[in-house]
């Protein structure tokens, strides 16, 4: 920590020896009487110029120098009091806050004969407008999405959440990328352990870089090994205001459109935006079809393999010669049949994600035509597995959080692979560890699987249902005791 | 530590999938019994008879319909039915599998020849046996006769036999509650009776076909006491409260014009005309009925001839059955369930009456009353003029 010097020479030559090849910062001084006693510094690219040269220069170069309303000790004083017309001005005492305050895209202004650097927040930059997010839509509700800066976030829920008791506690994180962190949540109706967890988590994090708010995730999660994520993330904003008016906790990151909710059960990724926005009746039904077609697309193949290879006495008959007709001349067993046609069916998913737009249908021709129909001709896949597949496909993405299916994925593999090798004995072992380990696994205090285990009769009508509104407000109560 | 827990994962993996996949049985692996049939060979043992698809001739829609066989019959001589089954296991390519079967077929050779009680046992005790599937006697030919016969509209001839069953409403003849009425002390089984007719298909062709022609009423030991033709049995089924569609056509009194009913929600009710004097016994069935057909001159809106017509049919449901009823206690086997029914109702009589109740069951006198309720006359009244 070394102070600022009184000469102004010996601050430039330090300034110019720290931004040594970087191109994008400028110097730009200021000479009276044939000696330099002004320096500007600033970053370009990163500062609004219109206001520099408006609030800075302007006044600088034509008025001349102020008239005085007070005696003033210091040049830099001067400038502070009476000339720049700039709400956020402050000082900086040493070289190391200048150079990062500078590199955060302040204007730094370095005077002769002055021990501090007089800093002025003119920073502004390109920024992505707002934008409806594309892999959280709805049907009804607000269109807006993060963006990447976090102000327009903390404003996006500030205009949602109008009260004082909404706090956001900054955090600085990553040793070169210095990311805003902020800490979101409702006082009083957050819960106090979560959050001193959470902030003394957030003090530990040692990271060079933090990118994607992906980056402090891992570090919160308790469970690292699990492969059912602890944090819910979105970019939705009305999401996160919900959360914090439930008591949850949300940590912006500088830089990403994902703000992060804690602490998350199971069921919150199962469960949409749209269920709230929609007529409750509408909602119990959509549940239900979501719910269902988790645990299809989950278990499909392995009740498949299970059922046709081990069990095939609990098909019904003209189904299982049917599936015996499809089967008659392949020439793989149904796992590895069925394994082949998941392992294609994620290759393709994974490659739709990654091909630029204007190859999208490619894939889908390749997968549709070349894969299915052409290896069910060629008798390498039977029918049935193909229909089983594509089923499973289809009940995946009813889920409506992405990154909730990924687990989802996952444990299909190895539910798939145990049911071939021991048939129901097998998927039933899957599912009970499966269940052992959510019943053990914890989002910061909360039981992942609550309100179903550990058992809440209250919070279940939210899980299974959702009931109207107003039932959960408790106002049919009121109305009763009138 | 990691390298032990990896170690650990990929033994468990190794032993699993060493285990386990030569465990399952692809279902192109496995032979699929839709139909079985006992019958009687001279030395006494038995032959069996499985009736198998053959899954690559099923799956062409149209192809398959003509000339080449959808099944394949396989029989094997034996002491039980067991010993059988592996005598043809060992004639096939796949793993018989007898889960999905939908149809036994017994011959009454076998029946008449053999104690049948013993053909039960091997059906019920193996866990494998599905006893969703229905028994049924084969008159006249041998079961095998039966299960190689073809179908004009079924692939199977135990399809159609099982289809033909279901939808004429009997589904309660599965070989489960065959086997339950044979275990019961106060109910005989009746067992569904097909005979292989020959039916002509269209101008150019004539194919037997195996049709439903009545009940057989078995006694204690499983051996067949006598025959019910098809409207018997009916009667019968509806007396033993296992029946839920009846129909009838009565000439009417005048003997000019008939009239068709269809009777639906039967019940029948048992109960003793003097509480604990069980020597009399009153039968009643009920039933609503719906009048289909009408030849005679009455006209139907008309309220009197309402009254009378009902009247006359619970006139004539309760002759008809009478005699049916005469019947089936001549022949001494309990097939309505009325020791069953006085069972529950009177248990400290039963205590004297189970041990040879079919010889009781003839000495008690049965009345049948009838209580059917016209419903509907349909749409017209009288005849059309």
């Amino acid at each position: 920590m070394s102070a600022i010097s009184r000469n102004l020479k010996e601050n430039e030559a330090f300034l110019r020896e720290r931004f040594f090849n970087c191109s994008d910062i400028v110097f730009r001084s200021f000479a009276l009487n044939d000696e330099n006693v002004l320096l500007l510094v600033y970053l370009d690219g990163m500062t609004r110029l219109q206001g520099i040269e408006d609030n800075i220069l302007k006044p600088l170069i034509f008025n001349g120098l102020p008239q005085g309303i007070d005696r003033l000790s210091t040049l830099a004083e001067t400038f502070r009091r009476e000339w720049l017309p700039l709400t956020n001005l402050f000082t900086d005492e040493t070289q190391e806050d200048l150079v990062q305050h500078i590199l955060q895209g302040n204007l730094g202004i370095l005077v002769d004969g002055d021990a501090s650097a007089l800093i002025a927040q003119v920073h502004g930059y390109e920024t992505r407008g707002i934008q409806e997010p594309k892999k959280e839509s709805t049907l009804r509700g607000s269109k807006e999405g993060f963006v990447e800066n976090i102000r327009t976030n903390t404003s996006l829920i500030r205009r949602r959440i109008i009260h004082p008791d909404l706090k956001m506690e900054s955090y600085t994180i990553g040793k070169f990328t210095q990311t805003e962190v902020i800490l979101a949540y409702m006082q009083g109706i957050a819960d106090e352990k979560v959050l001193s967890e959470v902030r003394g988590k957030l003090g530990k994090i040692e990271l060079n870089g933090v990118i994607e708010s992906a980056y402090i995730e891992e570090w919160l999660e308790n469970n690292s090994f699990s492969i059912f994520s602890q944090i819910q993330n979105t970019e939705r904003p009305d999401i996160v205001a919900a959360s914090l008016i439930e008591g949850k906790v949300a940590l912006l990151t500088n830089g990403t459109p994902f703000a992060l909710i804690l602490p998350i059960t199971f069921w919150s990724g199962l469960q949409s935006a749209d269920d709230y926005f929609e007529r409750f009746v509408f909602v119990i039904l959509n549940r239900f079809i979501r719910y269902v077609m988790t645990f299809i697309s989950l278990a499909l193949p392995a009740l498949y393999v299970a059922l046709s290879t081990f069990h095939p006495e609990m098909i019904p008959s003209s189904l299982m010669i049917g599936i015996a007709t499809a089967r008659e001349n392949s020439p793989f067993p149904s796992v590895m049949e069925v394994f082949i046609m998941m392992f294609i069916f994620d290759g393709l998913q994974e490659a739709g994600v990654h091909l630029p737009n204007q190859l999208g249908p490619v894939v889908s021709i390749i997968g549709a035509l070349v894969i299915g129909q052409a290896a069910v001709e060629a008798g390498i896949i039977s029918t049935p597995i193909i229909i089983v597949i594509s089923l499973t496909g289809i009940a995946a993405y009813t889920i409506p959080r992405y990154s909730a299916t990924l687990p989802f994925r996952l444990v299909r593999y190895l539910l798939m692979f145990i049911s071939g090798m021991l048939g129901f004995v097998g998927f039933a072992f899957g599912i009970i560890f499966l269940l052992i380990h959510l019943v053990m696994l914890e989002s910061f205090g909360t039981p992942y699987l609550s309100p179903v285990a550990p058992f809440d009769g209250r919070r279940i009508k939210d899980m299974i249902i959702r009931y109207p509104f107003w039932i959960k407000n408790g106002r049919n109560k009121k109305w009763r005791q009138r | 530590m990691t390298r032990s827990v990896l170690l650990t994962i990929v033994f468990l993996l190794l032993v699993l999938s060493s285990s386990g996949c030569t465990d399952f049985v692809e279902p192109n692996q496995l032979a699929f019994v839709i139909g079985t049939g006992v019958d009687h060979v001279e030395d006494g043992t038995m032959e069996v008879s499985q009736q198998i698809v053959i899954p690559s001739q099923l799956s062409g829609q149209a192809e398959s319909s003509g000339n080449s066989n959808s099944f394949v019959v396989m029989s094997a001589k034996g002491r039980g039915i067991f010993e059988a089954s592996q005598k043809i296991q060992k004639k096939m390519s796949r793993r018989v599998m007898t889960s999905h079967r939908i149809l036994n077929a017994i011959s009454e050779e076998f029946l008449i020849k053999n104690d049948g009680r013993k053909l039960f046992d091997k059906l019920n005790r193996d866990p494998a046996n599905n006893l969703r599937d229905i028994t049924v006697l084969i008159k006249g030919r041998s079961a095998k006769d039966y299960l190689m016969l073809k179908h004009p509209i079924e692939r199977l001839s135990s399809i159609s036999s099982g289809k033909e069953l279901q939808i004429n409403g009997l589904r309660r003849f599965s070989t489960r509650q065959f086997i339950l009425d044979s275990l019961s002390e106060g109910i005989r089984p009746l067992l569904p009776v097909l005979e292989i007719k020959d039916f002509k298909e269209n101008d150019k062709k004539t194919d037997p076909i195996a049709v439903l022609s009545g009940f057989a009423a078995l006694n204690k030991k499983l051996k067949v006491k006598g025959i019910l033709d098809v409207d018997e049995s009916s009667a019968v089924i509806w007396m033993a409260g296992k029946g839920s569609f009846h129909a009838i056509t009565i000439p009417w009194k005048n003997g000019k014009g008939i009239l068709a009913f269809r009777l639906t929600h039967l019940q029948r009710r048992i109960r003793s005309v003097h509480g604990n004097d069980l020597k009399r016994i009153i039968l009643t069935v009920k039933a609503q009925a719906y009048l289909i057909e009408n030849t005679t001159s009455l006209d139907m809106s008309e309220v009197d001839n309402m009254i009378e017509v009902q009247k006359y049919v619970n006139e004539e449901i309760q002759k008809e059955f009478q005699i049916t009823m005469n019947k089936v206690q001549q022949w001494e086997t309990d097939v309505i369930g009325i020791g069953e029914h006085l069972h529950r109702k009177y248990p400290y009589w039963w205590k004297a009456q189970k041990d040879d109740w079919d010889d009781n069951f003839k000495k008690v006198q049965v009345t049948v009353k009838s209580n059917i309720r016209l419903k509907s006359v349909g749409t017209s009244g009288g005849q059309i003029k």
